[in-house]
């Protein structure tokens, strides 16, 4: 086995053994605490630029599934955990998660405490790392001169419109670094879906006769994105229902006047509990979030909390008072996580309903 | 919000048995420190000797008596509580709970039902209206009808599609049945079954046989709000009690999707029956597509429950408490070592935990020892680590009978008797499935003859690859690294290379990998947690601070076995609290997930860890504790750490082996507790037997005070303490002596240590904690003039027994007579004495 390390910004090192790609590569690091799913997580664009640390202690002991990719051509820049066993195959056993991860350029590196990475992390901060041959001065001098991109959004999101047809609701999904879960969801209920890319007008949008938009997930900081897009967003609300998750919920507070803050240390895992202020009940999700909304900055004329994250205070939903507009910060399709909050799904189903119902009137 | 609840009853778990060990005790002990910063009064019925909980609880306050209809209604006469508890008694209490509710005894009281409303209590109950409820919620279930006719048979099979079980209704135990998996193997099934029964039934259901089966331990409140305490997969498939099972937590072998529709599924019942606190549901998840089945619903505290909280670290009894009594999830308040936000945040885990069971074979053999439908384990270990090989070896490690660190192997048996068992399993199976991997048998086969997920073959060939590396590279550095890894412990590598084991500390000292201390705790690194419960592995990081001050190591038993282990086991939690009190820091080693004496509040430090001289060894050098406590008889253990000078051990009682016996039979026996040259009297004892046997082995049953005391309590007492030469015997002591008749009277038949479990029985009757009284007298802090305060002879109003419960019922044993290493726990009663 080859043994690699993981350098990280403040100077510690990490020896381990390497599997999937042999490729070196730098980004933030983060540790993820789900459980299950290493796949949808693996998979999932958000993680554009960034090592992900699992502090599950091993992945690879389930396969493949057909039907669990987030995304088609995954980006994070690296895998780190305690035990790796190259026994997930696919269902006709011809990718091995070891191959899956050479094919997309994606580094691993097993056999080292991640439980001691993960709680340097939370002590330290974000901080970048990278996965190297050697950990020597040159390779840190390395890692302090990389420059991360901030052009993630651009990177992973569709270019071109695509069609996903289906008989129920015209939805529009905005692709900020799409997880498949959205879609998967969506199709669930029947709606005939275009994926539009990130940088799309209003005009466009509005033009394809959308029952309703979904804002999607996306990778890195919302304010990376130019104010046309919270222009889109400003003008769409006010025409059809609208629904925004993680990077687009982001956005939505954003366009309707909220400042984003940067969590010190980013937090992804499905182990906070979120409360629906309306209900006062609890339930938890897969959250996956270097930013927040920051309440104080709110404007209460235009927006109302509807979630917050119990253990860090966060605001993890938002709606709109004049307009059937709601987004959340959380993953409510569950993939991986908890899908304690999928009906959210059929809220926005609902107000699309209810729209068509109404020939568009209340808009 | 608060509860107005004053006065509650706590109905507990009886005595110990195949099916529950302390585990329900020691959430008892648990609950009862949630419930007293609630402000209410409980009332404790529990006839379990060993039950350390019941002395958290003001005495006039317990009844010692069984948890059944009768007892639980004259103490709610007696007593009239606001509310009763019954989820921590068991299925025994819920049933109790339901026929107090069917009898208005509830209603006419005005007493709230904990838990559970009455009404969806009886669903739960009801197999009829379970199955009833869980159709209606939408989850599946295994379709079953009972048929009078081949014809009947078929129409059920169209529907549901082989295989299916076949098996006769009748009243008598054959527990026969039959897996069909066609029309021929069905149609020799219904006859054979018809001639059976002479009710002229037979019960057809969905066979699931090979199936995964995994569980789903959560929590709710009044408000619906829940949260997944740990998802835990049985290693071996449907067709083996889960008790009998390996278990892994969290899962292993199943992907998100299906983690989340059987959590998902969880809490759609837990709502549909209203359940607040603990709730344990099994499943069985297919193999081959997403299908699952709801195969069963434990709405109470069980065994798994707790294997579910001592694996992510989460305070599931006192949380559960709090639920059950009406506080809302985002209300509770912790003590306060835990995080505020620990309550409400779902447990996620860094770790993997492994239970293997423990089985009663090598003292009563002569039973079915296949494993099936049927528990018939009695205790387990669980081993903790941070790789699943790692944690198998500890585990496996732990659950030899043996404290020797030998690598456990059964290369003995012959291929045939190695396929056979693998078809038909036995007790102690994994040996079993690594040996066939060890013969060539391919990883496709054997999940294929097994049922087995082949991710545990792939590991099992990993620990014994990493075997034969360390077997063949004796005291090569490397090996040592390779040992570390897959958790063979210090002391495994020197008996392997047949070295003491201070020249694998030797190399230790040079090798790149240390020993580390991981803290077991439910966010996975996110918050400094202070659960204080630790386990090993070699790692970078040790978290694991020596605890300041005078410490005290006190080293557990390990799984429960036959014997007096439960005794055992409430023996250690008093030394335990003894120490405590006295101002020690006191720390536990203990690898059985049940043991009362794991439970949170009573030690400062937990190390979930083998038992074994390298892990022992390990955690002394850690702490470098002031003085080490080993309860009960371990010879070689006591042998092994003696050999180590600079430790200061204390083996409680002393062995056994100081014993004298001029016979071994005996009829009644004094009690003394001897300090320097002070004797005090304690009390006197009669033994009987429900056999005809009297050789000491064969007596199970005590009594106190003894027989005849009006004539000859005083005469005896004499008798004994003559016979004590406080130079060789101190401590708790115990006289024997044989009755011949009442001319002949009273023979001398041997001095011994009072053993553990009288020694409890002692704490029960006498209303003195002389365990507590002996450690103190081992840390030098008795006050004897204080204790012999207590003793009043000569007048007695009332008798105390206890007499041994044994497992043959439940292992389908014809046998009757049991020895006193055959006992699985005590029933202790009252009577009063007529004047």
């Amino acid at each position: 086995m080859t043994q690699r390390y993981l350098i990280l910004e403040d100077g510690s090192a990490y020896a381990g053994k390497a599997f999937g790609s042999l490729a070196t590569t730098t980004g933030e690091l983060v540790a993820n605490s789900t459980m299950n799913g290493y796949q949808e997580i693996i998979s999932n664009q958000i993680y554009h630029n960034q090592i992900i640390v699992f502090t599950q202690t091993s992945i690879g002991n389930t396969g493949l599934a057909q039907n669990a990719y987030e995304s088609v051509l995954p980006t994070a820049k690296g895998v780190i955990v305690r035990e790796y066993e190259n026994l997930a195959t696919d269902h006709f056993k011809r990718i091995s998660l070891d191959r899956y991860l050479k094919r997309h350029k994606i580094p691993g590196i097993y056999d080292v405490d991640t439980r001691q990475i993960r709680r340097h992390l939370q002590q330290k901060g974000n901080m970048k790392a990278s996965i190297v041959d050697v950990a020597d001065e040159h390779a840190f001098d390395q890692l302090h001169a990389t420059v991360l991109t901030n052009q993630q959004v651009a990177q992973v999101a569709t270019p071109k419109p695509y069609p996903n047809p289906d008989e129920g609701a015209n939805v529009i999904v905005v692709d900020f670094g799409l997880k498949s879960g959205i879609l998967r969801e969506l199709s669930k209920r029947d709606c005939n879906i275009t994926v539009v890319p990130w940088n799309s007008t209003s005009e466009t949008i509005l033009d394809l006769d959308p029952d309703g938009v979904v804002l999607s997930t996306g990778p890195g900081a919302p304010g990376n994105l130019p104010e046309s897009v919270l222009q889109m967003i400003r003008e769409v609300q006010t025409q059809v229902p609208l629904f925004g998750i993680g990077l687009g919920h982001e956005l939505f507070a954003m366009a309707n006047g909220a400042k984003i803050s940067q969590l010190r240390v980013e937090h992804h895992g499905s182990n906070h509990p979120i409360r629906e202020i309306i209900t006062n009940e609890i339930f938890f999700s897969g959250q996956e979030q270097g930013y927040a909304v920051d309440s104080k900055s709110i404007d209460h004329a235009k927006l109302f909390i509807t979630h917050i994250d119990l253990v860090n205070g966060t605001v993890q939903g938002l709606r709109h008072r004049d307009y059937p507009a709601f987004s959340v910060q959380f993953s409510p399709d569950g993939a991986p996580g908890p899908k304690d909050s999928v009906g959210l799904f059929d809220d926005f189903t609902e107000f699309m309903a209810r729209r068509r119902d109404n020939n568009g009137d209340e808009y | 919000m608060a509860t107005n609840i004053k006065k509650l009853l706590l109905l507990g778990g009886g005595p110990t048995n195949i099916g529950h060990e302390n585990e329900l005790d020691a959430a008892a002990y648990e609950r009862l420190s949630a419930i007293k910063r609630t402000g209410a009064q409980v009332i404790y019925v529990d006839n379990n000797p060993f039950s350390f909980a019941s002395e958290e609880v003001q005495p006039a306050d317990v009844y010692v008596q069984e948890v059944n209809f009768q007892n639980v209604v004259n103490i709610i006469e007696k007593e009239k509580p606001d509310a009763i508890m019954p989820k921590i008694g068991g299925l025994n209490a819920m049933q109790v709970a339901w026929q107090l509710e069917e009898s208005d005894v509830l209603a006419n009281n005005n007493i709230q039902l904990l838990g559970i409303r009455p009404i969806d209590l009886k669903k739960v109950l009801d197999n009829q209206q379970l199955r009833e409820l869980l159709d209606e919620t939408g989850e599946p279930i295994i379709a079953s009808k009972i048929v009078a006719s081949d014809d009947e048979a078929m129409d059920f099979v169209r529907d549901v599609g082989f295989p299916v079980i076949v098996k006769p209704l009748s009243a008598s135990h054959d527990t026969s049945r039959f897996i069909c998996n066609n029309t021929d193997e069905m149609e020799d099934a219904l006859e054979i079954s018809f001639k059976r029964t002479y009710i002229k039934w037979v019960s057809i259901e969905q066979s699931i046989v090979g199936y995964k089966e995994i569980e789903m331990v959560a929590i709710r409140d009044e408000n619906g709000n829940k949260l997944l305490i740990s998802g835990l997969e049985d290693m071996d498939p449907i067709g083996i009690h889960s008790g009998d099972s390996i278990i892994f937590a969290p899962t292993q072998t199943l992907i998100n999707q299906e983690y989340q529709s059987l959590r998902t599924a969880t809490f759609r019942i837990m709502d549909a029956i209203n359940i607040t606190g603990t709730c344990h549901i099994q499943f069985a998840q297919s193999r081959t597509d997403s299908n699952y089945f709801v195969t069963k619903v434990s709405p109470f505290f069980t065994r798994n429950a707790l294997l579910a909280a001592k694996s992510t670290g989460y305070p599931l009894s006192y949380v559960s408490t709090l639920l059950e009594m009406g506080y809302a999830l985002p209300e509770i308040k912790l003590p306060e070592k835990y995080s505020k936000y620990l309550p409400f945040m779902e447990p996620t885990m860094d770790h993997v935990v492994v239970r293997i069971p423990l089985w009663p074979f090598r003292d009563i053999p002569d039973v079915d020892q296949h494993l099936n439908t049927l528990m018939k384990s009695v205790g387990s270990t669980i081993g903790i680590g941070r790789t699943v090989e790692e944690a198998i070896m500890k585990a496996m490690h732990s659950s030899q009978f043996s404290p020797r660190d030998i690598l456990p192997s059964v290369s003995k048996i012959s291929d045939d008797d190695v396929i056979n068992q693998l078809i038909h399993p036995l007790a102690s199976r994994i040996l079993i499935l690594m040996e066939a991997i060890r013969r060539g048998f391919s990883i496709d086969e054997l999940s294929e003859l097994t049922k087995i997920d082949r991710f545990y073959f792939y590991k099992m060939n990993q620990l014994l690859r990493a075997q034969d590396f360390v077997i063949n590279n004796p005291l090569s550095p490397t090996a040592v690294e390779v040992g570390h890894k897959y958790g063979f412990g210090d002391g495994m590598l020197a008996e392997l290379w047949n070295v003491n084991i201070s020249t694998i500390e030797r190399m230790n000292r040079n090798s790149k990998t240390k020993v580390t201390f991981k803290e077991v705790e439910p966010s996975a690194g996110e918050f400094l947690e202070t659960t204080n419960v630790f386990y090993s592995s070699y790692e970078l990081e040790n978290e694991s601070q020596p605890c300041v001050g005078k410490t005290a190591l006190i080293i557990g038993r390990g799984g429960n076995q036959l014997g007096p282990n439960a005794a055992a086991d409430y023996y250690t939690a008093q030394v335990l609290d003894t120490a405590h009190k006295a101002g020690y820091k006191t720390i536990i080693m203990n690898t059985n997930p049940n043991a009362i004496s794991l439970a949170p509040a009573l030690s400062d430090k937990q190390y979930i860890e083998p038992i074994q001289l390298g892990n022992i060894l390990n955690i002394v050098n850690l702490e470098k504790p002031d003085i080490i406590f080993l309860p009960g008889n371990r010879h070689y253990l006591s042998k092994k750490l003696k050999e180590f000078a600079d430790l200061n051990i204390v083996v409680l009682p002393p062995d056994q082996k100081v014993a004298k016996y001029n016979q071994r039979k005996a009829t009644d026996a004094v009690d003394l507790f001897i300090d320097h040259d002070r004797i005090l009297p304690i009390t006197t004892i009669s033994f009987y037997t429900n056999s005809h046997r009297t050789e000491l082995r064969y007596i199970n049953n005590y009594q106190q005070p003894m027989n005849h005391w009006q004539t000859d309590e005083q005469k005896l007492i004499d008798l004994a303490i003559n016979k004590i030469d406080t130079s060789q015997w101190q401590g708790l002591v115990q006289v024997l002596f044989n009755r011949i008749d009442d001319q002949s009277g009273y023979q001398f038949s041997g001095i011994r240590p009072i053993r553990i479990t009288e020694s409890a029985f002692l704490n029960k009757t006498t209303g003195i904690n002389w365990i507590d009284a002996l450690v103190k007298k081992y840390l030098g802090i008795l006050d004897i003039d204080h204790l012999s305060e207590y003793y009043q002879p000569g007048t007695h109003k009332r008798y105390a027994m206890m007499e041994a419960v044994f497992p043959f019922k439940e292992l389908q044993s014809n046998r009757k007579d049991g020895t006193s290493t055959q006992e699985v726990g005590s029933s202790l009663s009252f009577k009063n004495i007529e004047s």
